[in-house]
């Protein structure tokens, strides 16, 4: 074909569009009035409209391979494992300063200690939690009942449901599971957690683990300390938090030199694999590394859990004089 | 707990349209397997992002964007689309004048068509889909290939060229051909 004419070159948008009935009245007006008066235009006004025809039909044909029953199927298996990620989170007023608790239909599964001020991310949460992020609408409210009761020294258990599907990792969860298993009013090292989830030498990497322990106070990490008694870090630079929870417990901390610790020499002993708490004055029970020790507050915080009073010092005949005033 | 405040709402939106999101993708792509794929992740988006959309949004426009951004993600920097120019290069028919006038069934001239808007560059092919299958407005087109809708406009325009064209060197069905078609 020789090249359009500029007039009719001018005229073929509006030419196509008056073809496939998308044309303004004023373009048709224009398409018609050139038409009239250029066979060449009359032809290719024809075939569009034959092309028009086409394409309408190709709307209409079926498809070979466009069953969506099976993708339909699979979104909605999707859906539903979304659904049950959908996280309902409130940001909370605490004695420990304005917190984010937030749960799924499984349970609790995110604690964060939030800064005055700071606005809740509702897309970081989405992106946490998998799925989508929703402002509460009530249901945290008797979870957030018990946690002011658990910080008020009222309530020694938080026998919340959890979800800990945001935590990556074996690693990860055997740190967490060791670290739920911490009883109240009681104290261990990261190198005793690491032993006990048959690491020994992963301390650093329990820390690690425990640093972004999704669920602090309800996976009591404020209860894993350095072996030197430090009580070292919590939730970032947060270890005044951590000081005040282990108060709550009864668990006292005082300012060492440097830095908070807790003194072994005044806390009950129990010794890894025993069944009997001892006073830190038996045997050489002082001498042994952290990692082989848990230290309880109290007695009764030992005996809470099933501990006897070690029959050669006596515990319970020469209990430890309780520390007075606040450290 | 766990409650979800417009699940119905989503539900219903997975009714109205995720069979003809599902068929535009697979008009895309050419593959079934990857518009399942990229069905599925339209809607889980979508489900994500629901919430915030305003009670009067053009759901379908809506999902019919995301699906149009997945599926230039999923051919960007991908070697398919220039397969995909190869094919279309391919798809420009032979010149065999000789096809007598009238014997190219309509059948026949609509795969044709399919072939030429497989082989059009990415964009020019959504937009043609979008516009001419889905019949979505130019604007919805154009928010789709994150264009105005006047280039929208100029690559349906460009795609109904090459498909006429195409037929150019062929005899075509008649105009009637459409409704002289025996129902089968």
């Amino acid at each position: 074909m020789s090249p359009a004419p500029p007039a009719c070159r001018e005229i073929e948008a509006d030419l196509v569009a008056t073809a496939s009935g998308e044309a303004s009245p004023a373009a048709a007006r224009r398409v018609e009035g050139h038409v009239s008066a250029c066979d060449r235009c009359q032809r290719e006004l024809d075939r569009y409209r034959e092309v028009d025809g086409i394409v309408q039909s190709l709307r209409r044909a079926p498809l070979r391979t466009s069953d969506p029953t099976l993708a339909r199927a699979e979104l909605e298996s999707k859906l539903a494992d979304l659904r049950t990620r959908l996280l309902a989170f409130r940001r909370f007023t605490s004695p420990l300063g304005p917190i984010l608790i937030g749960r799924t239909e499984l349970g609790v599964s995110l604690v964060e200690y939030l800064e005055p001020g700071e606005a809740v991310d509702a897309a970081r949460l989405a992106r946490l939690s998998g799925g989508r992020a929703v402002e509460d609408t009530g249901e945290l409210e008797s979870v957030y009942g018990e946690l002011l009761e658990y910080l008020d020294g009222r309530r020694a258990r938080l026998d919340w449901p959890l979800d800990l599907r945001t935590v990556r990792g074996s690693f990860q969860h055997r740190v967490l599971e060791a670290t739920a298993r911490l009883p109240y009013g009681a104290v261990a090292s990261y190198a005793g957690i690491a032993r006990d989830i048959g690491a020994p030498r992963a301390v650093r990497a329990v820390a690690q683990a425990l640093r972004h322990n999704p669920l602090p106070i309800a996976i009591p990490c404020h209860r894993v300390i350095g072996s030197s008694g430090a009580l070292t870090g919590y939730a970032g630079d947060k270890v005044g938090l951590k000081q005040r929870l282990l108060a709550v417990e009864g668990v006292r901390t005082a300012s060492g030199r440097r830095h908070l610790a807790i003194d072994r020499r005044r806390l009950y002993h129990l010794f890894r694999g025993e069944h009997a708490y001892c006073l830190p004055s038996c045997g050489s029970l002082l001498t042994k590394p952290m990692a082989d020790v848990t230290l309880f507050a109290s007695r009764d915080r030992a005996e809470a859990v099933g501990l006897e009073p070690c029959g050669e010092c006596r515990p319970d005949l020469h209990p430890l004089v309780p520390m007075t005033g606040a450290d | 707990m766990g409650r979800v405040m417009d699940d119905g709402a989503f539900e219903a939106v997975i009714t109205a349209h995720h069979a003809e999101i599902h068929r535009y993708l697979v008009r895309v792509t050419g593959r079934r397997s990857e518009a399942d794929d990229l069905s599925q992740e339209t809607f889980l988006r979508a489900y994500r992002a629901h919430a915030g959309l305003p009670a009067d949004a053009n759901v379908r426009a809506w999902l019919f964007a995301i699906a149009t951004n997945l599926c230039r993600n999923h051919f960007r920097g991908e070697k398919r689309r220039r397969l995909a120019h190869a094919a279309a290069e391919a798809a420009v028919p032979a010149d065999d004048g000789g096809t007598p006038e009238g014997e190219m069934l309509l059948v026949e001239a609509r795969a044709r068509a399919s072939e030429v808007v497989d082989g059009l560059p990415l964009k020019q092919r959504m937009a043609f889909i979008l516009r001419k299958v889905h019949e979505l407005e130019y604007g919805a087109v154009g928010e789709s290939l994150g264009c105005s809708a006047e280039t929208a406009r100029a690559h349906v325009f460009q795609a109904l060229k090459k498909i006429r064209r195409a037929f150019d060197t062929l005899a075509m069905a008649t105009a009637g051909a459409e409704r002289t078609e025996p129902t089968r």
